[in-house]
């Protein structure tokens, strides 16, 4: 298990029998209290496909039912149920061809970051770029991870000035930044946009604005009803 | 605003459902007439399921679980593709 924010935790898991999985696909999780009762929530998984462990990043929501437990009580050794990998809708293939826009806001990132790291780890060569807009740099998941990747990253932060060496944005998304980070509509790259439901409804708008065709815009909505 | 997410949260329940995964399907509104993928369709949760068409918002699926089994109500056009 690893701390990646004040709010947020990976979680390796050993899953026996694992069939594989494609880059943006999640699990469900389902935990069974004593009484019988079930809780079910479907988090994303943040490791790319072929590596070992499957890696799920849990961001605690203060009264969800599933993801308090996975942050705060779950322990090394501990078994849960899990069902997938599920979703074929907002997943990239490595063998796609054209650009891709990497679109994330807050824990949005988690399925882009596998993504992100399975374009790393398969070599291709597709013009891969990342925007990811936080709160705060606090806030920002695989953060010395992402300083790797720092010439396809771009970062804007709502609450405070990203750091220099980020060359980032202070503001929520707009379309001059997508405009800025690019590639164009003209360049026909698959777009995957996640995160909080009114984050992405913005950014799935102003791309469309931005002239790239509705179907090329994937998208993947976190809500207030999840954790 | 409404709460919803949308159909990529439920592509565990469709792939129960279909024996096969959905999200990636596309389906024609009977309302609106457009087409989007199952998982671009807002998630309305409430007693049950509900998927909403992301232009028009009519329905485009229920499921509503009866003990041991779903209850599913479909609307518009889904296209699957045979592989």
């Amino acid at each position: 298990m690893r701390v990646e924010t004040p709010q947020a935790k990976t979680l390796v898991l050993d899953v026996p029998d694992w069939p594989g999985h494609l880059p943006g696909q999640h699990v469900d999780v389902r935990l069974t209290a004593e009484d019988g009762y079930q809780s079910e929530r479907s988090y994303s998984i943040a490791s790319a496909p072929g590596t070992a462990d499957l890696e799920l990043t849990v961001e605690r929501i203060d009264d969800g039912e599933v993801s308090p437990w996975l942050t705060e009580e779950a322990q090394p050794g501990d078994q849960f149920e899990l069902r997938g990998p599920v979703g074929g809708y907002f997943v990239w293939d490595a063998t796609l061809e054209g650009p891709v826009l990497l679109v994330a806001g807050g824990s949005g990132l988690v399925p882009l970051m596998a993504i992100l790291r399975h374009h790393e780890n398969t070599g291709s060569s597709a013009d891969l770029r990342l925007l990811l807009s936080a709160r705060a740099l606090e806030d920002v998941l695989y953060r010395s991870e992402l300083e790797r990747f720092r010439d396809v990253v771009h970062l804007t932060l709502t609450r405070e000035q990203p750091p220099p060496e980020w060359n980032g944005w202070s503001r929520r998304i707009d379309a001059d930044m997508l405009r800025d980070v690019g590639p164009g509509a003209d360049q026909h790259p698959h777009v995957y946009v996640c995160g909080p439901t009114p984050f992405v409804e913005e950014a799935a708008r102003l791309l469309v604005e931005l002239g790239h065709l509705p179907a090329a815009v994937h998208t993947e909505r976190f809500g207030p009803s999840g954790g | 605003m409404s709460i919803h997410t949308d159909g990529n949260a439920i592509a565990g329940v469709l792939e129960e459902i279909f024996g096969v995964e959905v999200t990636a399907t596309m389906r024609v509104c009977q309302s609106c007439g457009q087409e989007h993928a199952i998982g671009a369709h807002r998630l309305y949760r409430g007693a049950g399921l509900v998927l909403r068409c992301p232009n028009c918002g009519d329905i485009a699926a229920a499921v509503a679980t009866k003990q041991d089994e779903y209850r599913v109500k479909l609307f518009g056009t889904w296209s699957e593709e045979l592989v």
